[in-house]
């Protein structure tokens, strides 16, 4: 179950219990030694100095951040050759479709006015 | 401007760290600290730690479960705070900024060290280090009842009778609304006495 996992419920007024706070004070005492905070500060403080790199809610989103932005970019390259890839063969299509005869196609015979008209006087010199 | 009672006396730490003899009753104290940590001296900033590293041990003692990751949480929440120090408004209160900083930070470890350990679960919750021998037999049996509580409602109970933060507070501190903070406490003691109640009847 996590923190956050347990809902509210209706409130019932509480006072404690003297027994149960005294008993939970002396579980979670802090350490009482002057030597111990002294040496927590300057272990906090040797951080500091040395600049220490920290892992946690703050560094973690960034480097996920950096992650995703290298995932987006790498993603936008790939996106956008492929789009390029696929226009310059639409392109190339439609040029074959213009200008050209693409290899076992269809063969389309286009015979010009000039041979039609030769071919209607020879059809009546003929008869 | 205020005048600032700051004196350094002696040289105790690494680099140009000094000590400063302060006088702890003045609010404005505290501000000049904050201005001078914010203005890049560190030995202010150690007399910061020096005033608010036990409260923020009991911060991050009541979220995480052990002293080690408490210790863990306070050196990483005052290493944020060092660094976020300029964004920090001198007339705000530094213990409050610099509790939510902690609760933050026991979060994150309580979250990374749940991912860490997800196979190995604890039978019970770590004691403090200064009685690791656990003798007392109240005190064994509410490490159980406790290990048993849902994370937030062991935070609150701790943090509201411990460390005696007000229901607002204990809010602001864990993300959630004060009247969840109430109810949590509520819900905490009535578990920890059933719970305990069960520990204490022949099995």
């Amino acid at each position: 179950m996590t923190i956050n996992d347990v809902s509210t419920p209706h409130l019932v007024p509480d006072d404690g219990d003297a027994e149960l706070t005294g008993a939970l004070r002396a579980l979670y005492a802090a350490p009482e030694s002057a030597d111990y905070w002294s040496a927590l500060e300057r272990r906090i403080v040797d951080r500091i100095v040395r600049g220490d790199s920290l892992d946690s809610w703050w560094t973690v989103p960034t480097q996920w951040v950096r992650v995703g932005l290298i995932a987006a970019g790498f993603a936008l390259i790939v996106a956008g050759s492929l789009f390029l890839r696929s226009r310059a063969e639409q392109r190339q299509m439609a040029y074959d479709a213009v200008l050209g005869t693409p290899a076992g196609g269809p063969t389309i015979a286009i015979r010009d006015a000039q041979t039609e008209r030769q071919a209607t006087l020879n059809y009546i010199n003929g008869r | 401007m205020t005048a600032i009672a700051l004196r350094p006396v002696s040289v105790t730490l690494p680099g140009r760290i000094r000590r400063y003899v302060t006088t702890p009753d003045r609010p404005d104290d505290e501000k000049a600290l904050v201005l001078s940590a914010q203005r890049g001296e560190l030995e202010a900033f150690s007399e910061l730690v020096r005033r608010h590293q036990r409260r923020a041990y009991a911060v991050a003692r009541a979220i995480v479960t052990t002293h080690e990751d408490a210790e863990d949480a306070v050196q990483d929440a005052f290493l944020h705070a060092y660094r976020a120090l300029h964004r920090f408004l001198p007339d705000q209160a530094f213990g409050a900024w610099l509790h939510r900083i902690v609760a933050n930070a026991s979060l994150d470890i309580t979250r990374r060290r749940k991912v860490r350990d997800a196979d190995e679960l604890p039978e019970t919750i770590a004691s403090p280090f200064r009685d690791p021998a656990e003798s007392d037999e109240l005190r064994m049996r509410l490490s159980d009842a406790l290990a048993r509580l849902p994370e937030r409602q062991r935070a609150v109970i701790v943090l509201h009778d411990v460390e005696g933060f007000k229901h607002s507070e204990i809010g602001k501190l864990l993300g959630i609304p004060e009247g969840t903070a109430r109810s949590d406490l509520h819900y905490a003691r009535s578990a920890l006495r059933r719970l305990l109640q069960q520990l204490r009847s022949p099995q």
